[in-house]
């Protein structure tokens, strides 16, 4: 990260201030978003080290987000019996900055997958998650489905928090999860035996799932899609998770500064509001994917 | 600066690569030298005791590349340059670095070349003016003249022994740099020229095209104020009172704008080209967003091939 002299400070806190950021933006304005599914193979038998059920490549501006889903049979939890498992984890690149190299991103690593968790997973019980959980079970208390979501950050320029929880709904999006077999002459107690099958998949529902909306207050106003250097001049920021119906589904903040409740609850407000063209954005993102993978 | 990927949909990218096309075919015929790739032969006279120079190897008796680049002759001396290559840099030469750490009697300056220029005490005027000695009370004060991370412009005053480069900063139209934004282009895109500081009057902005691709575009500051000390955080109070006029921040958006613009697509940047994307902008109502977009990508590219080729048709009927 480089630094920035007084003199530009100065200017990115005038821009904010003006409505006119550094590359013409507007306040609540996104950069260019791009999207592309697919970009890691399907199960392929020649292909034994990378393989993923769902993937997604997206790009906001200068932020590079590589998503990936990959399902694997395994059993259910004993408290939940009838849930299967999502875990999430994201790893910040070497390419993207020189101080993620090996250690360097744990904590930055650490606490991106923390808020997803929070804003995709719900609580402990699984009560409340974007995914529905239960459609992930194939035998109750026997086998069930764990997904394990991956985000790669491969180029960072700001707001990692809104891409990767772009990528991860578009990944979902393209996830097919393989049809099983049951075979019904099982006993109760034995390990039932399942077909995976190669041809039949089943697609997520996404419609669901929440996008997360990060708030950067620099100076007394907000700002959507912060750049890097926007953001090393932030006083706080706030990430509110909203889904399609407008419904909070997570809250995270950041920073040092404290904020008066009023402020939060503008800035929730004002993340509301811009979520609902953010989503409408991503879908047709994905449905333009879609189409053009289909060709 | 990060490549910025753009979606383009299928007209765009049709009218991308006809303007690409046409610019191509305009180029002149020594452009097209021998462009090479790693482990390329390297067509060579073997009678002529050729100097195998950077980036080439020998292999069973063939010169082959060892690095993606142009091939260049100079006498019997045979070498690649890379284009995308760190900055070279020449006495003379108008640059704009930014202070990354002071070290006795010095400031180290970034400028995208391989070492950290240096910037002595004794080749920056003292802020009052007189020209004296040195003294250590103006070595304690150096953070009083430029701090870390203040953006300088300096000129190239010449290499040391050991290869560092060395600045001088003594007149008024060099120093520090404010209320302004720094944009940072490839080197091999700003060509050396006359003139290097524009000031462009109709704007009210100061354009700084620096030949390490470090390019300043500020609101314009009338010479002789650079070097005032700052006093502290006062200046920088976030008051309205003392931002950059609306007007102005609109000209300087866009100017940067249309600078990101023109590097993305590989033309060799001037204060006309610059000033004329500017204008186009301006003239067909883009936002100053938009010219980050697919169209105005797609519109510069077809807009430079048409002034090169009007160029080229003009130079053909004078003759």
């Amino acid at each position: 990260m480089v630094g920035l002299s007084e003199g530009e400070k100065h200017f990115i806190h005038g821009g904010i201030a003006q409505d006119i950021r550094t590359d013409g933006r507007r306040r609540l304005q996104f950069r260019a978003l791009s999207v592309q599914t697919g970009v890691i193979p399907q199960a392929d038998w020649w292909l034994l080290v990378l393989q993923a059920n769902g993937s997604a490549h997206v790009r906001l501006g200068a932020t590079e987000i590589i998503a990936s889903v990959k399902a694997e049979l395994g059993k259910p939890s004993i408290l939940h019996p009838d849930k299967g498992k999502v875990s999430i984890f994201v790893d910040c690149s070497p390419t993207a900055e020189p101080m993620f190299e090996g250690r360097g991103s744990e904590e930055l690593s650490a606490e991106l997958s923390v808020a997803l968790q929070r804003c995709l997973l719900g609580g402990k019980s699984g009560a409340g998650a974007a995914i529905d959980l239960s459609s992930l079970i194939v035998v109750e208390g026997k086998v069930c489905w764990d997904l394990y979501i991956d985000g790669l950050v491969v180029s960072s320029d700001g707001n990692l928090l809104d891409a990767l929880s772009a990528a991860i709904k578009v990944a979902l999006s393209d996830t097919g999860i393989p049809k099983v077999n049951v075979s019904l002459s099982a006993a109760s107690d034995e390990e039932p035996e399942v077909d995976v099958s190669d041809e039949e998949f089943l697609q997520f529902d996404t419609s669901s799932v929440p996008v997360i909306i990060t708030l950067t207050k620099v100076g007394r106003h907000y700002i959507v899609d912060a750049t890097s250097e926007e953001e090393s001049q932030m006083s706080s920021a706030v990430s509110v998770s909203v889904n399609r119906h407008g419904q909070i589904c997570g809250l995270t903040k950041r920073g040092g500064a404290g904020l008066d409740p009023s402020v939060i609850l503008d800035m929730i407000s004002v993340a509301k509001h811009v979520s609902q063209q953010f989503i409408s954005l991503l879908d047709s993102e994905i449905a333009a994917a879609e189409a053009e993978a289909e060709e | 600066m990060k490549d910025r990927h753009l979606s383009l949909n299928q007209t765009q990218r049709v009218r991308l690569e006809a303007a690409l096309h046409e610019l191509q075919s305009l180029a002149p015929a020594a452009a097209s030298a021998a462009a090479v790739t790693v482990a390329d032969t390297i067509p060579v006279n073997q009678e002529d005791n050729i100097l195998k120079g950077h980036g080439t190897s020998d292999q069973d008796g063939e010169v082959v590349a060892t690095l993606c680049g142009v091939v260049e002759r100079v006498n019997k001396l045979v070498y690649v340059r890379t284009l995308r290559a760190r900055y070279k840099p020449e006495v003379g030469d108008i640059i704009v670095g930014r202070v990354i750490e002071i070290a006795p009697k010095r400031w180290r300056l970034e400028i995208n070349f391989s070492q950290d220029a240096v910037l002595m005490l004794s080749s920056m005027n003292l802020p009052d003016g007189i020209q004296r000695r040195r003294t250590a009370v103006d070595e304690l004060n150096m953070r009083s003249i430029f701090e870390e991370n203040d953006v300088i412009c300096a000129e190239v005053r010449g290499f040391q022994h050991d290869g560092s480069l060395h600045l001088q900063a003594r007149s008024e139209k060099y120093g520090k740099l404010e209320r302004g934004q720094l944009l940072m282009v490839p080197p091999y895109l700003v060509k050396r020229k006359k003139q290097h500081f524009h000031h462009l009057e109709q704007y009210n902005v100061d354009l700084i095209l620096g030949c390490n691709g470090f390019i300043w575009v500020g609101e314009h500051v009338v010479v002789g104020e650079k070097t005032k000390p700052t006093g502290g955080q006062q200046r920088f109070s976030t008051e309205a009172e003392n931002f950059t006029p609306l007007e102005t921040r609109k000209h300087i958006c866009r100017l940067a704008n249309a600078v990101r613009v023109l590097s993305a697509l590989g033309f060799t940047l001037t204060v006309e080209l610059i000033i004329e994307t500017m204008e186009a902008s301006v003239s067909s109502n883009a936002e100053i967003n938009d010219m980050l977009g697919a169209e105005f990508y797609v519109q510069t590219a077809e807009r430079e091939a048409k002034r090169r080729a009007d160029l080229l048709r003009k130079k053909n009927g004078a003759r």
